[in-house]
């Protein structure tokens, strides 16, 4: 059984007049030469050309599809070996299973001053932590359409970076890692992109393929934030929903490829249900399909909680952090019994949590 | 839509074909809907050769009919059910999976979707034996939840990577690779696909909504014949192979806010079975991982059937799943 031409990622007009020709599947083309398959099907000698190649060669496409198989014990391999990147905060590193992994998009999603850009600018550097101290040793690429990065604060967080790991080098090889690994190396090694808006950042994610080809070193992504630049000048609102898509599918396949953490950022918005208001993340239901992990930042009183709403390895979670001058940290000692995984305890936490991002909002009006 | 060529039947020369196109006839549909006897003297040739040619190209495009009695033994013979492994869901699908069926999840994020597909490939591979193929568009296949789940199921180290290695995983993210993916299986079969133990029982796309929702909608209408060839495809792996197909959707409100399926209408017609999944949202409730599941769709049981779900029925062994070690709590064993 032939595979039909219209399976085949050629123009759409080419197509159609393929289809009013008669040619049907990749059978009918394949013994044509372009000559005469442009006075048949009445296209340029170019596109026949062009069509040829997508049909002969697909034989080949299909066995490199077959060759991206793998199975479930060799994935659980890859998983092993990219690991994760730490936060900091050992509660939430717990929660994400050892931090924000490598070869997977996770979605931060949070009201304004929470700490989505402290977490992002704290990723940006922890990313950059030696091996032997336990960390991967790659670069970042992070792009900002908010412009809401502040290279003085990834200064003081690189400078806490390097000074946590300057009191646990113990042997040679860290100490000689620990002379690598100095702050001007930590911010050589973030590469910072500025996006005005969604045209710019649509076609830096087109771009990011050859980025990360020339640069191997690195393992992550941020996009601070995805939804800036998507929540105005848009009349239509499938077309955001197609593009925000098409972005999300292109960004897992990066992940994929070329092993890197993709880190996004979103807003919140307020939704009006049942005559009730709630906090949701911005974009649509649909989006939240997008990225493989969901971590929703929150206030509670005067407390910051991280939950990890979606997931397909870890279970659901809520636990504390706090922001200090260092950066992204554990909350206090205090704070400690909020951490209780008992899900009845977090779950009247979520249910007092409610109201008061309400206020929060409101005031904030 | 077929061109006419020569040898495509007998009696169909070179020449033929050439009078034929002359005669502004280039197609095989041209050539059965056209009058006969007018085509004959336009073309010179003889009625009766004519006639024959028609009969013949005729018999190679058309489908016989088959009876009920055969079609029952075949399917007596042939169709499995896969448990799911979760008993409530097991009940909602009148009893599992059926080979040659299409089955689709539909739920928002975090319904917990990716976990059933886990689960499902998870028994399948361990209980069943059976190879599962995974194709995953979201990358939210997790090879650490899949052991996991394995490992509550069985210590001994050897038979949860026997199993894992039963799960065959392609990964895909734009929807011309996936259909490149489902016609290599058509193509070359299932079993060479897989390349792996045992025969395969599953197919898993998850999700099916994620390579298809950026090319639907717009000004161009060619997202939806793709959609339509995805389905063609799965439904003819289905039948053809004789395994289960699972796949995942999305979901958006309609007017009223009641929840449907993603994709519209024409894909809605494409999955015999369909369950909706839904956070519970019950004030006070102390278990997160319990989702409602509802039948939106089906052809053997009434629909708008609902069941709670509990997604770490999976990672429990059998004998917590069916309560045998009655003082244990659940909560407690659960490896975090």
């Amino acid at each position: 059984m032939q595979r039909d031409v219209s399976s085949y990622a050629i123009a759409p007009s080419v197509k159609v007049k393929l289809l009013n020709a008669g040619f049907l599947s990749a059978a009918d083309l394949c013994d044509l030469r372009p000559l005469q398959l442009s006075k048949e099907a009445c296209i340029s000698q170019e596109e026949a050309v062009e069509v040829l190649q997508a049909v002969r060669c697909e034989p080949g496409q299909e066995r490199a599809a077959a060759a991206g198989r793998l199975t479930a014990l060799e994935l659980l391999g890859r998983e092993q070996e990219l690991g994760a990147i730490v936060t900091f905060c050992s509660a939430l590193d717990m929660a994400l299973g050892g931090g924000m992994p490598v070869g997977k998009t996770t979605e931060v999603c949070g009201a304004p001053g929470v700490g989505k850009t402290q977490l992002c600018i704290q990723l940006s550097v922890d990313v950059q932590i030696p091996v032997c101290f336990g960390g991967l040793g790659g670069k970042c690429l992070y792009i900002d359409t908010e412009g809401s990065f502040l290279v003085q604060r990834a200064v003081d967080l690189a400078q806490a970076a390097v000074e946590h790991c300057g009191l646990l080098a113990e042997d040679s090889e860290q100490q000689e890692a620990l002379k690598g690994f100095t702050v001007e190396t930590i911010l050589s090694n973030l590469f910072l992109v500025r996006c005005h808006d969604y045209v710019e950042l649509l076609a830096e994610t087109y771009l990011l393929a050859d980025f990360l080809a020339q640069h191997p070193g690195v393992r992550l992504v941020v996009i601070d934030s995805i939804a800036f630049p998507f929540r105005h000048d848009f009349d239509d609102l499938s077309q955001r929903t197609r593009l925000l898509n098409g972005l999300a599918q292109r960004l897992i396949q990066m992940a994929t490829n070329h092993n890197v953490a993709v880190v996004l950022t979103n807003q919140m918005t307020t939704k009006v249900w049942n005559g009730q208001s709630k906090l949701v993340p911005a974009l649509g239901e649909s989006w939240g399909h997008a990225a493989t992990q969901r971590l929703i930042l929150h206030w509670e009183g005067t407390h910051r909680l991280a939950s990890l709403y979606k997931s397909p390895s870890q279970r659901e979670a809520t636990v504390p952090y706090q922001i200090t001058g260092q950066g992204f940290r554990d909350a206090p000692p205090s704070d400690q019994p909020k951490a209780s995984d008992d899900p009845s305890v977090r779950e009247s936490g979520s249910l007092s949590k409610r109201p008061r991002m309400e206020d929060d909002q409101s005031t904030r009006k | 839509m077929v061109v006419l060529r020569d040898g495509m039947c007998p009696g169909l020369s070179e020449e033929l074909v050439e009078a034929f196109r002359a005669a502004d006839i280039t197609t095989v549909e041209d050539l059965v809907s056209s009058d006969t006897e007018d085509l004959a003297q336009k073309c010179s040739v003889s009625y009766k050769a004519l006639l024959a040619i028609r009969r013949v190209l005729l018999a190679q495009h058309t489908a016989f009919p088959v009876s009920g009695a055969d079609l029952y033994e075949d399917l007596l013979s042939s169709t499995a059910i896969l448990s799911t492994g979760n008993p409530s869901l097991d009940k909602l699908l009148d009893s599992g999976l059926y080979t040659g069926e299409l089955t689709e999840l539909a739920g928002g994020p975090g319904s917990g979707k990716t976990q059933v597909c886990f689960g499902v490939a998870v028994n399948i591979s361990y209980q069943l034996k059976q190879s599962v193929i995974y194709v995953d568009s979201t990358g939210g296949l997790s090879a650490s939840r899949l052991l996991q789940m394995l490992q509550a199921k069985s210590c001994n180290i050897e038979e949860q990577m026997e199993a894992l290695q039963r799960i065959q995983v392609f990964p895909v993210f734009d929807i011309f690779s996936l259909l490149g993916c489902l016609h290599h299986f058509r193509c070359v079969g299932l079993q060479q696909a897989s390349a792996g133990g045992g025969s395969v029982k599953a197919v898993i796309v998850d999700s099916v909504s994620a390579v298809i929702s950026p090319i639907l909608g717009g000004k161009q209408n060619e997202g939806m014949s793709m959609m339509m060839q995805v389905a063609r495809l799965l439904k003819t792996i289905a039948k053809d192979f004789n395994v289960a197909v699972l796949v995942t959707n999305t979901v958006t409100r309609d007017g009223n806010g009641q929840l449907k399926a993603g994709l519209g209408q024409s894909w809605s017609h494409v999955p015999r079975i369909r369950i909706l999944l839904q956070r519970l949202e019950r004030p006070g409730s102390t278990c997160s991982s319990v989702r409602t599941a509802t039948l939106a769709k089906s052809s053997r049981q009434p629909c708008h059937l609902k069941e709670e779900v509990d997604l770490q029925c999976w990672g429990r062994s059998e004998e917590q799943l069916y309560g045998m070690s009655g003082k244990r709590k659940l909560e407690n064993t659960e490896p975090s």
